[in-house]
């Protein structure tokens, strides 16, 4: 058998608070391979920013283990990007200089990051945007240029945090289209966070169904939909019976 | 779970028809005038507001002259505006005014200067370095206590008559607010943005080289504006408690004299001074930071 490239097992994440300990994350195990794309969903306080930041090595853990790689992981990697609710743009830099903020930290070749800054923001649809700042864009299109900037160091997994959870219903369907062809054309590995159930369905190979109180993997979901992924698949009937199944787990039909 | 049957709605949507033509030029010239319109409101209401303010001006004045030559006020209590312009001229001709101003200018720059700078350098040292905050930042914050005048005497006494004093005097009025906007400038950051330079594997210089100090400069200019007004004032002051040059010194002197009208001029121009420095900051800042107004 060969080594799935993210292997979480019993994984605990306790943090001290002023009213005692809180669980966080309760003895969660599970296998990510190269290429597949995951989402987390699960209602507010369940844990996905946890195990997120955990896989991102940004928190440690408390109890488990974890390989990525082949290696133990507690520490930031530069083969992870990682991408916020917010767009996190430095306003004092323009667009292109944001996104090649990676490059500039990593000390990548700046000839090579330059060409790279630029398709990427053709790529996302923000050609000719490169001289502007952030303050002068709208929220849609600061986000784009943040998913510019999570792939201008070629990072091989992606670990996204409700990327587009701050987003009108009409421009985050687009974003989601966008990130899927950007991931048919890449196959990287992605975590996406989100709580819109339908969203997770469209875009994932698995879904990881997690409960709160304390935060749980509560079973993990194979979407069966073909690939390329069209939204015409929302109609399909096995679309709304995932999504159904989803909702089941999470308790919200009864 | 069951559900009631519902008969399902025959869909007929229909989209509102178009010109394909577009706007016709009539319509584009009504837009046009509006936008026009538009403009030279926008336009108008500055000419209003800068209107309103010299008004108000020219009123104060007003006030001003009629207070004191109608002969409410005595002149030796406030100098007519009359006296106060023509004073102005007597003291700024007078052989011994830019000597004075010279030493004072010398005081008020380097009392800022340093004041400015250890301020950067402890709120840097203390915001980034925990060993340095957990040892200075609680003596930092209580030297704030005491109203730092009460120093003046002492520094007299320590550094003597001097230009010397006067600079300690100001560096220690106008250190606080940059050392404080300085650390607060650097612990107002958005947290996601710290974790996106963590997940880059940026180093502590990175991060504060690239996010922590840009990220301050808003914060740290409005500490600048406010340190500039505190060295002016620390410096008047010292000149007041004990001095034998200085704007300050001058004041006092004429003050004792009954110059009414002299001790005003010599405020105006102070005020001027302090206020196109001031000002040189501002259009500095707006340079600086020029994002925040994006
Ligand atoms: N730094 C922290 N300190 C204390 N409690 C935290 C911290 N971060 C998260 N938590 C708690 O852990 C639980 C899970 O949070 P989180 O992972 O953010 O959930 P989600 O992203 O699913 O909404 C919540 O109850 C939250 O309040
Ligand atoms: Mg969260």
């Amino acid at each position: 058998m060969t080594q799935s490239l993210i292997q979480g097992q019993n994984l605990s994440k306790v943090y001290g608070t002023a009213t005692g300990p809180l669980v966080a994350l309760d003895d969660v195990s599970f296998h990510i391979e190269e290429g597949e794309f995951i989402s987390l969903v699960g209602p507010s306080g369940c844990g996905k920013s946890t195990l997120l930041s955990i896989l991102g090595g940004l928190e440690a853990k408390t109890e488990g283990t974890l390989v990525v790689g082949g290696k133990h992981h507690d520490a930031p990697r530069a083969d992870i990007g990682m991408m916020f609710q917010t767009s996190v743009l430095f306003p004092w830099r323009s667009i292109r200089e944001n996104v090649r903020l990676p490059g500039l930290i990593l000390g990548l070749d700046k000839r090579q990051q330059a060409q790279r800054s630029e398709e990427l923001l053709d790529m996302v649809g923000l050609n000719g945007f490169g001289d502007r700042y952030p303050g002068e864009l709208s929220g849609g299109m600061r986000q784009r240029v943040g998913l510019a900037r999570l792939l201008a160091h070629d990072p091989r997994m992606l670990l996204m945090d409700e990327p587009f959870g701050a987003l009108d219903e009409f421009t985050r369907e687009t974003m989601n289209l966008e990130l899927l062809r950007i991931w048919e054309k890449t196959r990287k590995t992605v975590i996406f966070v989100t709580h819109n159930i339908g969203e997770a369905v469209f875009l994932s190979d698995r879904v990881f169904v997690m409960t709160p109180r304390p935060g749980r993997l509560e079973g993990i979901v194979e979407i069966d939909l073909p690939r390329p992924r069209t939204t015409a698949m929302m109609r399909d009937p096995r679309y709304s019976e995932l999504v159904f199944e989803i909702r089941r787990m999470l308790g919200v039909d009864h | 779970m069951t559900m009631a049957h519902i008969e399902p709605v025959a869909l007929n949507p229909t989209a509102l028809p178009r010109d394909p033509s577009g706007p016709s030029a009539a319509r584009k010239a009504t837009v046009a005038a509006f936008i026009e319109a538009e403009r030279r409101n926008a336009k108008r209401q500055v000419l209003i507001n800068r209107a309103l303010a010299a008004g108000f001006g020219v009123f104060v004045i007003a006030v001003w002259a009629i207070a004191t030559m109608g002969g409410f006020v005595h002149a030796l209590i406030i100098p007519t505006p009359m006296d106060t312009f023509w004073a102005t001229g007597r003291v700024m001709s007078a052989d011994y005014f830019w000597p004075n101003a010279w030493v004072t200018l010398q005081e008020i720059f380097w009392g800022f200067l340093i004041g400015a700078l250890a301020g950067v350098i402890l709120g840097i040292g203390v915001a980034m370095f925990g060993p340095v905050r957990a040892t200075l930042y609680p003596y930092l914050v209580a030297l704030q206590a005491p109203p730092k005048i009460v120093l003046a005497p002492i520094f007299i006494t320590w550094f003597g008559f001097d230009m010397a004093s006067k600079i300690a005097i100001s560096v220690v009025m106008c250190f606080f607010p940059m050392f404080l906007n300085t650390l607060t400038g650097l612990s107002s950051v958005d947290p996601n943005a710290v974790k996106l330079m963590r997940s880059l594997t940026a180093s502590r210089w990175q991060t504060f080289r690239y996010l922590l100090l840009p990220n301050a400069l808003p914060i740290m200019m409005a500490g600048v504006k406010l340190c500039w007004t505190l060295a002016v004032l620390g410096v008047i002051v010292g000149e007041f408690v004990g001095a034998s040059a200085g704007i300050g010194y001058l004041i006092y002197a004429m003050n004792f004299q009954l110059d009414i009208a002299g001790v005003f001029s010599l405020i105006i121009l102070l005020s001027l001074f302090t206020l196109v420095i001031y000002n040189l900051i501002e259009a500095f800042e707006a340079r600086i930071i020029f994002w925040s107004q994006l």
